[in-house]
């Protein structure tokens, strides 16, 4: 046949992935324009937007590393951040860390103290399947909550804490929040990249997928699960660390909020849960529409409807999420190209054969 | 006598969240989900049942004529178009959408209502039932008669009727009970149905009770969830016990402590049931229980 | 929902430049003639409400005074000579929110001035981002003494701050009765349980002895336990640190525990007018008393236009209006006076001027402002509920004139209804 021929003087094999250079290039112009924003533009409410956005990105991401590689669907994780808010309020007074620069270093304190919580924390709900575990979850963050409210005299009951402002300007306050909030989610999604391509996290997939199978091909589920979502929490340590510095106040109902955990999942499963970088895209879209509307539309819970109607939308119509729907996309794409040159090969020679 | 009142308003309160908690795990026992838009869905009837007898001046029991019905009617529609059409990781999906369908229903209460605190008044609101020295307040007696009762009549649906038998066959083995010839999906929009009319009772009962508003859904499904776990997904007998021995020791504990350590309390104790019995009071490991 | 963040936002800026750049470009070719006549340019005040959430009820209240203010100002000649133009953004009753909305007055809208929010948990934080951007924070709702506390010298309380709301009643009760065991519930709410806290350590030091003393967050939605533990106590006389929803679901469990004290007093919820009578029942309001910062009836400067106006906006009777009102009112009259004098914009020159010892006057009396921006010239009054009607009965030998107080309250269900 004379597709023989032509196949083989095809010069590369069609890849099916999206290609490195166009990969790169994302990245890199992403990470440009994350590094510029608040510099081009600089009003403060503005630069407030990119703060939060990096404070949910590294959550995220974080989160990421343990629901979405090994599936167990953390409902809450909001006690993570609100260990680190509170650790960082009570640390701060206790210490007296003066305000500035000084309290950044309460960061990874914070991560190392989420971490800490978060090995009896997983050793208990990890027992579970996965149902319990999700409902286990949600019933723990309720009883931290119910914690920052009684243990008064720590925590400062519903009067919360309150972590002094560093008296910088008000025109370049933003800035030193954005930025280390940006180092820390590249941090964290350098991390969840080396995860992924690490042997410990194909185990991780491994559960996800099957987790008896997985037990029986020698895999340790316990630790690995329990490694993953310790990992998760010092991630979202860093951002409630970050958040009630940049906030300036820690209140029980925004520190252990359901909410939060709604957020952090309908973010990841908005951009791919799963992937790398899914969860940041979906982190960034959403926590900036969010403070869109806070901003725009002041307290009303608009934004819970769009949620909830965005949740359900995705649920049904991108199950996997943007950046799988974007690999989708793609791949189809490379099949349909494959498709059309197989047919004109074929089509071409018969062609010539038909009109000899 | 503090104590003795605290434990039998326990009781009476304990009976309205049995029955809650007791729809919650039929549903689960019977198609795999767990409906955690429920809270929200109560809160739903709740401000229904408010609107309707502030709106009209009839009294929150028979507001139940129009909540029930209509919210019965939507249960029946969330299964068609929500739950239904999953395939995959049942569990994990429909938990999510429901999660998503209980944030939209609280962010379109709050828009509607505005969140501020209300509560259903009826007119005998302030009445109490006084035996010996204690004093009960009707409303939560009244309560606990129409959860008796509607209990009783779940009871009676379950084992004495032909729908009963498909609902127990599909909670025991939903395969088989197709190859006999049940419609398992209309076995189960009925009963996710039943669950959600069941929450518009509940919902007024627990208006009549508690001051409310839209964010009320986090505090009810979490405790119920609570006790559904404690009591075994999908053992409704151990919902009923799980129901009344939290709430009583909830209401010990706040008079005796604190009303939020009651909270506490509440929580702590399904972590240290679950430490113990991972599958709850009355689960099976790995097998659904009726 | 598909908002690209950076789409909406450049897009915004390139609208505003185009419509900057048609501006300049009018002017220059002459076709916009400046009117010698144009209205000046508005003076624009930003103030986050709180419109949904726990104080959604006060918060309406707050923006009803506000608004009546702007009204009333706008007829006395604005401020400088200029209208007054308000902006409002709801906060939803959240200390984060409360922040984003000052935030983006400041910044973004670039406003004038700003004004308080409803209630101190939400005053402070405001305070904070205005005194990061130098603005004044003048305000007549958050009184608690964390606002006080912090060393900020932009924040100014035109009304009686949290320590002195109840001692008035403390100061009367340890006058003219006997040392007794006294029951206290409170909510923990910056403003609530100082005022309950300041009142009981004058009254420990009086010889009066504490019946019960109960804490609860202010999340709790069952207060019947609270209740139950006061009831059980006994005590003849009830101090509850309660806010609207709290306070009359404990009554209405007072009432099924059948436990009727001789005295109770409420931080708030009995200064609600209609929404009190109703939620509790007007039978039921004998005898029940609560401090306020204002009398409907009094003639300080503005009072009785504000009462006249607010009857014809919003309807209802002098009964009705709710505490919050006056106080949003008075922090707006302070404003313009101080602005006035200082005949400029500047908040710089502002905060200056206010902590200069000046007195002002209000509807709510005189003011004057300490140098931790507390009104050292306030004087709260205490308003019992007799006979269905509102009426002041403490303090006793002030300007005001008073209905003498009723010392035991009748079972419940006895007022004459209206």
């Amino acid at each position: 046949m004379s597709t023989d021929t032509t196949i083989s003087q095809r010069p590369t094999p069609p890849s099916y992935e999206v290609p490195k250079v166009i990969r790169f290039g994302a990245l890199a112009v992403g990470f440009l324009v994350l590094v510029l924003f608040p510099l081009v533009f600089n009003n403060p409410t503005i630069s407030t937007i990119g703060v939060f956005a990096m404070i949910f990105l590294m959550a995220v991401t974080g989160w990421n590393i343990f629901s979405g590689y090994t599936g167990y669907i953390a409902l809450g994780h909001a006690v993570f951040f609100g260990i680190g808010q509170y650790a960082t309020a009570m640390l701060a007074s206790y210490w007296q860390i003066p305000p500035g620069w000084e309290t950044f270093l309460l960061i990874p304190v914070s991560m190392f103290l989420a971490g800490l919580a978060a090995i009896p924390i997983g050793l208990i709900v990890l027992r579970v399947r996965k149902h319990t575990f999700i409902v286990l979850t949600i019933a723990l963050m309720f009883i931290f909550q119910l914690f920052a409210y009684n243990l008064r005299g720590w925590t400062g009951g519903s009067q919360g804490l309150e972590v002094s402002q560093p008296p910088w300007d008000g025109s370049i306050f933003n800035l030193p929040y954005y930025y280390v909030g940006l180092f820390l989610a590249i941090v964290a999604i350098i991390s969840s990249f080396m995860i992924r391509r690490s042997k410990f996290g194909l185990s991780l997939l491994a559960i996800r997928d099957d987790e008896d199978r997985a037990r029986s091909l020698g895999i340790n589920t316990r630790n690995s699960k329990l490694t993953a979502f310790v990992i998760s929490a010092i991630f979202l340590g860093a951002a409630g660390c970050m958040y009630a510095m940049f906030v300036g106040s820690v209140y029980p109902q925004f520190s252990f909020d359901p909410a939060f955990d709604l957020e952090l999942s309908i973010m990841a499963f908005a951009g791919g849960l799963g992937t790398i970088l899914g969860p940041s895209l979906g982190a960034l879209i959403i926590s900036g529409a969010q403070q869109y509307f806070l901003i725009t539309f002041g307290g009303a819970n608009v934004f819970l409807i769009v949620y909830g109607a965005l949740f359900i939308l995705i649920l049904r119509l991108l199950p996997g999420g943007v950046v799988p729907a974007i690999s989708d996309k793609w791949r189809s794409h490379v099949v349909r190209k494959e498709q059309r040159i197989l047919d004109s090969e074929l089509e071409g020679p018969a062609e010539a054969g038909a009109h000899k | 006598m503090l104590v003795l009142q605290a434990i039998i308003e326990g009781v009476l309160v304990g009976g309205f969240y049995a029955l809650m908690a007791a729809g919650l795990t039929l549903v689960f026992g019977v198609m795999d989900i767990v409906n955690f838009a429920i809270g929200a869905l109560i809160v739903l009837g709740a401000y229904l049942s408010y609107s309707i007898t502030t709106h009209f001046h009839i009294d929150p029991f028979v507001s139940l004529i129009f909540t029930t019905p209509l919210m019965t009617a939507l249960g029946m529609v969330i299964y068609v178009f929500l739950i239904k059409p999953i395939k995959t990781n049942k569990v994990v999906m429909s938990l999510l959408t429901m999660f998503a369908v209980a944030t939209l229903i609280e962010g379109i209460l709050d828009i509607c209502y505005n969140s501020g605190f209300v509560q259903i008044h009826a007119s005998y609101i302030n009445n109490s039932l006084r035996i010996g020295k204690l004093n009960f307040p009707l409303i939560y007696v009244l309560s606990f008669l129409l959860s008796a009762f509607l209990l009783s009549c779940l009871y009676l649906v379950t084992y004495r009727t032909k729908f009963g038998r498909s609902l127990r066959a599909s909670m025991q083995n939903p395969v088989a009970a197709r190859l006999v010839g049940i419609d398992t999906d209309r076995v189960s929009m009925i009963t996710l149905g039943i669950g959600i009319g069941l929450a518009a009772i509940g919902g007024m009962i627990f208006g009549t009770t508690n001051a409310f508003n839209a964010s009320s859904s986090y505090d009810i499904i979490s405790r119920l969830l609570v006790i559904v776990i404690l009591g075994g997904f999908g053992s409704v007998g151990g919902a009923l016990v799980a129901a009344i021995f939290m709430l009583v020791i909830q209401d010990v504990v706040a008079v005796v402590w604190s009303p939020v350590w009651g909270s506490t309390a509440f929580y702590m104790i399904l972590m240290v049931v679950l430490l113990v019995r991972p599958q709850g009071l009355f689960g099976k490991k790995g097998v659904r229980a009726q | 929902m598909h908002i690209s963040r950076f789409g909406s936002v450049a897009s915004r800026h390139k609208v505003q430049l185009g419509a900057a750049l048609s501006a300049v470009a009018l002017s220059v070719t002459g076709l916009a003639v400046p009117n010698a006549n144009a209205a000046p340019k508005p003076i624009t005040i930003g103030i986050s409400v709180s419109l949904s959430g726990d104080f959604s009820g006060d918060g309406k209240a707050t923006q009803q005074g506000y608004k009546i203010w702007a009204t009333w100002q706008n007829a006395h000649g604005g401020i400088l000579g200029r209208p007054v133009v308000l902006k409002f953004l709801s906060d939803a009753s959240s200390p984060t929110q409360v922040v984003t909305n000052y935030q983006k007055f400041i910044t973004l809208d670039k406003v004038d001035f700003v004004l308080g929010p409803y209630s101190t948990k939400l005053t402070k934080p405001a305070s904070d981002i205005a005194n990061r951007y130098h603005y004044v924070m003048l305000e007549g709702i958050g009184g608690g003494p964390s606002v006080f506390s912090r060393g900020l010298k932009n924040v100014f309380d035109v009304s009686a701050s949290a320590t002195y709301q109840l001692v008035t009643y403390a100061k009367w009760l340890a006058a003219t009765q006997k040392p007794q065991p006294i029951a206290y519930a409170t909510m923990d709410d910056p403003f609530i349980q100082p005022m309950v806290d300041f009142a009981k350590k004058y009254l420990d030091a009086k010889g009066f002895t504490e019946a019960v003393y109960k804490v609860y967050p202010a999340e709790t939605t069952d207060f019947s336990p609270i209740a139950s533990a006061v009831a059980a106590s006994g005590a003849k006389i009830a101090i509850l640190g309660t806010m609207p929803p709290d306070g009359y679901s404990m009554i209405q469990n007072f009432i099924q525990a059948k436990y009727n004290p001789e005295q109770l007093i409420l931080a708030s919820g009995p200064d609600q007018g209609a929404d009190f009578t109703k939620s509790v029942g007007i039978t039921n309001t004998e005898g029940i008393m609560v401090p306020n910062t204002w009398i409907p009836t009094s003639n300080y400067p503005g009072n009785k236009d504000m009462v006249a106006l607010y009857i014809k906006t919003y309807g209802g009777d002098i009964n009705s209006i709710n505490a919050d009102v006056p106080e949003a009112f008075a922090a707006g009259q302070v404003l313009a006076q101080a602005v006035n004098k200082v005949g400029s914009t500047s908040n710089v020159k502002l905060q200056a001027y206010l902590h200069s010892g000046a007195k002002f006057t209000s509807v709510q009396g005189p003011v004057q402002f300490a140098p931790d921006g507390e009104n050292s010239g306030a004087a709260p009054y205490v308003f019992q509920w007799q006979k269905g009607q509102y009426v002041p009965v403490l303090p006793l030998g002030g300007p005001d004139k008073v209905s003498p107080i009723e010392t035991l309250r009748p079972a419940w269900g006895t007022t004459p209804g209206m």
